[in-house]
């Protein structure tokens, strides 16, 4: 009989309700939306009653031990026993083990046509550039788009230091280093709103540095690139002079208007975020504003200088600017 | 000396006298503090260990304080990295493997009989490093300047100095200074196994935690040395700016990690073969039988030592090397279970066929395996690379390795410290204590870092200040708070149990009943360390050989007296254990601490950028090693002395039948594989990039070619030497000695003149860079060359050297062996690798 | 002619060198194959393209080893003292060095074994 991986979430689930904890389902190992997750889950269910199996068998050795009258196991039957026990059955379970997981880890394969995404780490923010084949890429930052059901190749670029790239529900976890270029190749199973982390330590806000990730049906991402593609309109508003004024576009890019600086964040799709400050914030108005006048208080250690002098209503203004960008 | 000479009283106490007399201890206020001898120096080295531990011991509370809830502000971000890095890195660093340098230089001259380690000098000079550099690396955290980039330090991070500020230059001198610290011990004790066992203990008798010493000694020269060459490219470039680890200039960091891997696996093996080497003492006290399965357990420890060096890049599965390479060290990870299974199955076996005494510390070793075998498992399941990729970096990890240093490394030291608590203070701690102690700590380890499997697979990385709500994770963290408490209780129970001893009554002499030698140990505290050295028949002596306390305690073994007042003990041979020789041992002396003070003083200097005043300490450093070395190998007042049985030993030894020889051996031993380290740093980047080396950045082969004709020439000059010396021309020697030292120093020059003329720039590019690396290390070597040739010269000069004394001409040549080693690698790759390239 | 072999093993020296002689045959094998493999894969992008050159180093290192192991084993039974040979007789400690080195030989040869499985299943440098 196949157990489900469901069920073994279940579970584990409910083991840790014991602990009052409500399980997440958008960032984690047990809850995959990917290929490569669900093949390791069922991998971790393997090991998971391997190990219960051998911890209990050899707890009871040393009960058993304990318990036994002196001088029943004679020295030729112990060095058998510890030839055995310890040395012939874990070499035949390991060497299975062994056999078992080598061919998981073959990458999957990529073909010529299949949509890349180049993920670059920055302290503390991800940039996301898609490249679909024959059209022109699209600069993002701070969330990943995926279509379900599709390859997907993920090119994962160094930036200042050392991040790590995990999504859990979809795929293992690929360092990005700089001057060196990794590659995950992932498929998604099923649609929904996910979340990923950066798993190596960068510096301050290491633990603020995390992304959201949409799998969306083959069609809605398509239609979703296209429209991104198309150079959008920009109604003028209050907050655009702010801005400017500010000289915020000398490290953020808004596509369709002058800004276009490479240091920050694109923020041509702002207001369709799900986070602010790489999954740090919810992203409210009144948030972004204070992000704005204190990046330092929400995310120590961040890059972004602060404007603790501008008015709280400038800021107000350039947060609704940014919000109504979609 | 006739047969029946001890059974006189009053010669018996008249030896007495003299031994006290040479063994006594330095009392005043000050001097105290200059003592060698192994039984106060080792108690030293273990509280201080025991007090760092503590320390960092309540840095993770604080830590865990913080994540015990979500979104939670009690520290900072920069406080919260400073308290990881510290925590992980003193645990590593200035407890676990000091703590089994410590235990060691206790216990080790009582397991072998012996009346001391060979070099008691070099014990008190590491454990005044280890107490500076300790001091310094943990003290930073008052100043809000502690190393914050964790513990192993991965660069770009670290290396960049706007990103990184004196904290990493602090973790980098400070623990490079204990890792020298480390690395003087193993000599101690590789010798010390090897040199100084009691007559007739063959391999074969050897008491097992001797054995694992030896092994885990062996492993500390081949594991430091490349995190040291590691530091010191590290240091490069965040003093100096050249660029080993900066990619935007050539430099690649994953030669760190490799680096630092090489050293950072088998040091997980390094802390954790110690303390089951306590339990393969007290499992057969508590079994009261031999233990079962000898071999297997010498194959364990000699089998894991090996595999140990091939899991390094296990640490590194998720950097996005080819798939082959992980699957390499995935299997070896996977194999490294074997042995460590046979161990703990030889213990299992041995429970089984003897006659169980469940005592305290026998409870501790069957909990700790209990919480090993955990770690060991889960071990197994991060050794699967795929599963790795999603256990990696975060809390799965964290309880992994946790259960792996309680179950393989606190844990067993509190059962060796219940069980070895009445050899040193003569009194037992109590059971009911130690019992409450002990339930706490399963209880609090198992709450604290069971949830950790699970809130790291639920998505909580590791080294996170904070994680929030909606990640679910808020109950599982709150229970690791929980537990983390509930250690701290078990921890402090143990504490007030030690602290409670003082008050309590001596026990009798062996109090466990044990076979084995350390037990010989009286109560009350006699310095000599051991009253006449046993000759040994049996691997339980005490067990197996009639009437043996009695004789040992009669002194009718041998060198029961201190005719000449001097601290003496016996060199025996390597496999056998044949009397060779007795050697003088180091009094207290100033000497041990002002050279650490010295040493310390260019690390800690370096580290706030005073490079006049370290150079300065550094010339200090090497006048008070010079002025230390030139009290050794000194010859005897007579040839030979007889030590009872009618076996008469030379005083003096040279060449490999040496202590000293072997301590030069190993410690170049140790110097070449850290220049390995530097070496594989130069083809590494071969490997990784199409242009290196650059072409025509030279150095031409010119000048490397002659650099090493240069060294060569010099090492002719010191082989003659030796060997005209040898027949008696001791003026050709000293002509020789002083043309040696010219032509080193003529090697430095030309070795220079390479990348001098080549103009090439070290901060520019890493080619560059690591080209004057090597080249600097190798000259810096012949420089010490030149010195040793002289300081031949000098003894021989003032007779301290002479023909049939020639321990220090054979010592230099076999450093002359290690620099022609050195110099044919550096010069031939320098010189000639660009054009084959 | 089996008899004078077996006798002139016993009578070869076995010391800390000879102990650590299966162990240091498998470091050699398994530096090599990472070696072969991340040099090739750095410098070429391909690393299973001899692989007559590795299945012949891996015999090789699995013959040395195993031959270890025959002259342990005859050594390890070297007539002499009784059971269980743990006295201090030049023997015995000939028996216990032999037999430690039989089963450290044992155990490099599983490590050799596990070290040559992954390339017959990864065949590219990916």
């Amino acid at each position: 009989m196949r157990v489900r991986p469901g069920t073994i979430v279940k579970g584990l689930c409910g083991t840790a309700l014991l602990f009052l904890s409500g399980c997440n389902r958008h960032q984690s190992a047990l809850s995959p939306f990917g290929d490569d997750a669900a093949r390791i889950q069922v991998m971790t269910v393997v090991l998971v009653a391997g190990a219960v199996v051998i911890g209990i068998a050899v707890a009871a050795l040393m009960v058993w031990a304990v318990r036994l009258p002196a001088n029943r196991l004679t020295l030729v039957g112990g060095e058998r026993f510890i030839l055995i026990a310890g040395g012939i059955v874990p070499s035949a379970v390991l060497l299975a083990l062994l056999i078992y997981s080598l061919p998981a880890m073959r990458p999957r394969d990529v073909s010529p046509g299949d949509l890349n995404v180049a993920v670059t780490g920055e302290q503390f923010w991800w940039r996301v550039r898609y490249e679909p084949p024959g059209a022109t890429p699209l600069t993002d930052a701070n969330e990943i788009r995926i279509p379900v059901g599709r390859t997907v190749r993920l090119r994962l670029l160094g930036g200042d230091v050392i991040h790590s790239f995990w999504i859990p529900g979809l795929a293992g976890k690929v360092d990005m280093i700089p001057g060196r270029e990794n590659t995950l190749v992932v498929r998604a199973t099923r649609p929904g709103v996910f979340r990923g982390q950066c798993t190596e330590f960068c510096g301050l806000s290491h633990a603020l540095m995390a992304f959201d990730v949409v799998a969306m049906p083959p069609e809605a991402f398509d239609a979703w690139l296209a429209g991104q593609q198309a150079a959008p309109a920009r109604a003028a508003a209050p907050g655009q002079a702010l801005f400017a004024q500010h000289g915020c576009g000398g490290c953020h890019t808004i596509r369709g208007t002058e800004h276009a600086g490479t240091i920050g964040p694109d923020l041509t799709r702002m207001g369709a975020r799900r986070s602010l400050g790489a999954g740090t914030l919810p992203p409210s108005e009144a948030n972004i504003a204070s992000f704005i006048r204190h990046p330092e208080h929400h995310k120590p250690g961040v890059r972004m200088p602060a404007f603790p002098h501008m008015p709280e209503r400038e800021a107000m203004a350039i947060a609704r600017y940014l919000k109504a960008l979609r | 000396m006739s047969l029946h000479a001890q059974d006189d009283p009053a010669l018996r106490e008249a030896q007495e006298a003299r031994l006290r007399a040479a063994w006594q201890r330095p009392t005043g206020w000050l001097t105290r503090w200059t003592d060698t001898n192994n039984n106060r120096v080792g108690v030293w080295y273990v509280l201080t260990a025991f007090a760092f531990m503590l320390f960092a011991g309540v840095l993770a509370l604080i830590m865990r304080t913080q994540l015990a809830v979500p979104d939670n502000d009690l520290v900072g971000a920069s406080t919260f990295n400073q308290l990881f890095t510290l925590h992980g890195s003193a645990m590593m660093f200035l407890f676990a493997v000091p703590m089994f340098e410590a235990v060691s230089i206790v216990l080790l001259p009582q397991l072998l009989g012996a009346r001391d380690l060979p070099f008691p000098r070099l014990s008190a000079f590491g454990y005044w490093s280890f107490l500076i550099g300790g001091v310094f690396v943990l003290g930073s955290i008052f100043f809000d300047a502690a190393p914050d980039g964790g513990w192993f330090m991965y660069p770009p991070l670290t290396t960049r100095t706007d990103l990184s500020g004196l904290g990493a230059d602090i973790w980098m001198l400070g623990l490079s200074f204990i890792e020298v610290s480390s690395v003087a011990a193993a000599v101690e004790l590789i010798v010390g196994v090897l040199k100084c066992r009691p007559p007739g203990m063959r391999l074969n008798l050897m008491p097992l935690y001797a054995w694992y010493i030896l092994v885990v000694a062996v492993m500390i020269l081949f594991a430091f040395p490349p995190l040291i060459a590691g530091d010191i490219l590290f240091e490069m470039e965040r003093l100096l700016g050249w660029p080993f680890f900066d990619a935007a200039k050539g430099g690649d960091p994953l030669l760190w990690q490799h680096l630092f891997w090489i050293f950072g696996h088998p040091e997980v093996y390094i802390i954790f073969l110690p303390s089951i080497a306590l339990f393969a003492m007290l499992i057969p006290t508590f079994s009261q039988r031999h233990l079962l399965g000898y071999p297997y357990i010498v194959l364990a420890a000699v089998g894991t030592a090996f595999l140990s060096f091939g899991l390094w890049v296990h640490h590194m599965f998720a950097t996005g090397l080819p798939k082959i390479s992980l699957a390499f060290f995935s299997a070896a990870s996977q194999a490294v279970v074997i042995p460590t299974g046979i161990q703990i199955f030889a213990f299992i076996a041995t429970l089984a066929a003897g006659r169980v005494i469940f005592s305290t510390p026998l409870l501790y070793a069957t909990g700790s395996l209990a919480i090993f075998v955990i770690g060991g498992l889960t071990g197994v399941m991060v050794a699967v690379v795929p599963f790795d990729w999603q256990a990696h970096d975060t809390y799965f990890v964290v309880a992994h390795l946790h259960y792996v240093l309680i179950g393989g490394t606190l844990m067993p030291l509190f059962a060796g410290l219940y069980y070895y608590w009445p050899l040193v203070t003569g009194k037992k701690l109590s059971d009911r204590l130690g019992r409450t102690a002990f339930w706490l700590l399963m209880a609090g380890a198992n709450l604290t870092f069971f949830p950790m499997h699970l809130s790291g697979l639920m998505g909580m990385p590791r080294r996170v200040f904070t994680y929030p709500e909606e990640l679910g994770l808020a109950g599982l963290n709150l229970a690791s708070t929980a537990g983390a408490y509930l250690f701290a209780v078990g921890v402090l129970v143990i504490v007030i149990d030690l602290a409670l001893s003082p008050t309590r009554a001596k026990v009798k002499r062996n109090p466990w009943n044990a076979g084995t030698l350390e037990w010989l140990a009286l109560p009350e505290d006699e310095d000599w360390g051991i009253r006449s050295v046993p000759l040994i028949e049996t691997r339980y002596p005490i067990w197996d050989q009639p009437n043996f306390v009695r004789k040992v305690d009669e002194g009718r073994f041998f060198l029961p007296d201190a005719e000449e007042g001097r601290r003496e003990t016996i060199v025996t041979s390597v496999l056998d254990a044949r009397p060779v020789a007795v050697i003088r041992l180091g009094t207290p002396s100033w000497l041990p601490i002002l050279a650490a003070i010295t040493v310390g003083g260019v690390f800690i200097l370096t580290t706030y950028h005073l490079y006049w005043a370290a150079l300065g300490s550094g010339i200090l450093a090497l006048g008070v090693i010079l002025r230390w070395l030139w009290t050794t190998a000194e010859i005897p007042e007579k040839p030979c002395k007889p030590i009872g049985h009618g076996l008469e030993l030379p005083l003096y030894v040279a060449g490999p039948a040496a202590p000293g020889w072997w301590a030069v051996f190993i410690t170049m031993l140790a110097d070449a594989t850290a220049f390995s380290g530097l070496l594989f740093g130069y083809y590494f980047f071969w490997t990784v990039h199409s242009d290196f080396p650059p072409p025509s950045a030279g150095p031409a082969p010119t000048w490397p070619i002659a650099a090493l004709a240069l060294t060569a020439a010099s090492w002719g000059a010191t082989i003659i030497a030796r060997e005209v010396h040898r027949r008696g021309r001791v003026g050709l020697t000293r002509v020789l000695l002083a043309l040696g030292a010219a032509l080193s120093l003529a090697s430095i020059a030309a070795g220079l003149a390479g990348p001098w003329q080549a103009q090439l720039d070290p901060a520019t590019n890493t080619y560059a860079a690591i080209v004057w690396t090597l080249a600097i290390w190798t000259v810096v070597h012949s420089a010490v060359a030149a010195i040793a040739q002289l300081y031949g010269l000098a003894r021989s000069l003032a007779g301290r050297t002479t023909p049939s004394h020639d321990a220090d001409v054979r010592n230099i040549t076999l450093y002359q062996h290690f620099m022609l080693f050195t110099a044919v690698l550096t010069w031939l790759t320098l010189g000639l690798f660009p054009e084959v390239a | 002619m089996i008899t004078r072999l077996v006798d002139r093993i016993q009578t070869l020296r076995a010391t800390l060198w000879t102990l650590i002689a299966p162990p240091l045959v498998w470091a050699a094998h398994f530096l090599l194959s990472y070696l072969w493999a991340s040099v090739l894969c750095a410098k070429r992008g391909a690393f299973a393209t001899e692989p007559a050159l590795f299945w012949g180093c891996t015999v090789l290192a699995l013959v040395v080893i195993v031959g270890c192991g025959v002259i342990a084993h005859i050594q390890s039974r070297v007539p002499g003292d009784n059971p269980p040979h743990e006295q201090g007789t030049k023997v015995d400690r000939l028996r216990f060095l032999a037999y430690s080195t039989l089963l450290l030989a044992g155990l490099s040869f599983i490590g050799v074994i596990f070290t040559a499985v992954p390339v017959l299943f990864l065949t590219d440098c990916r």
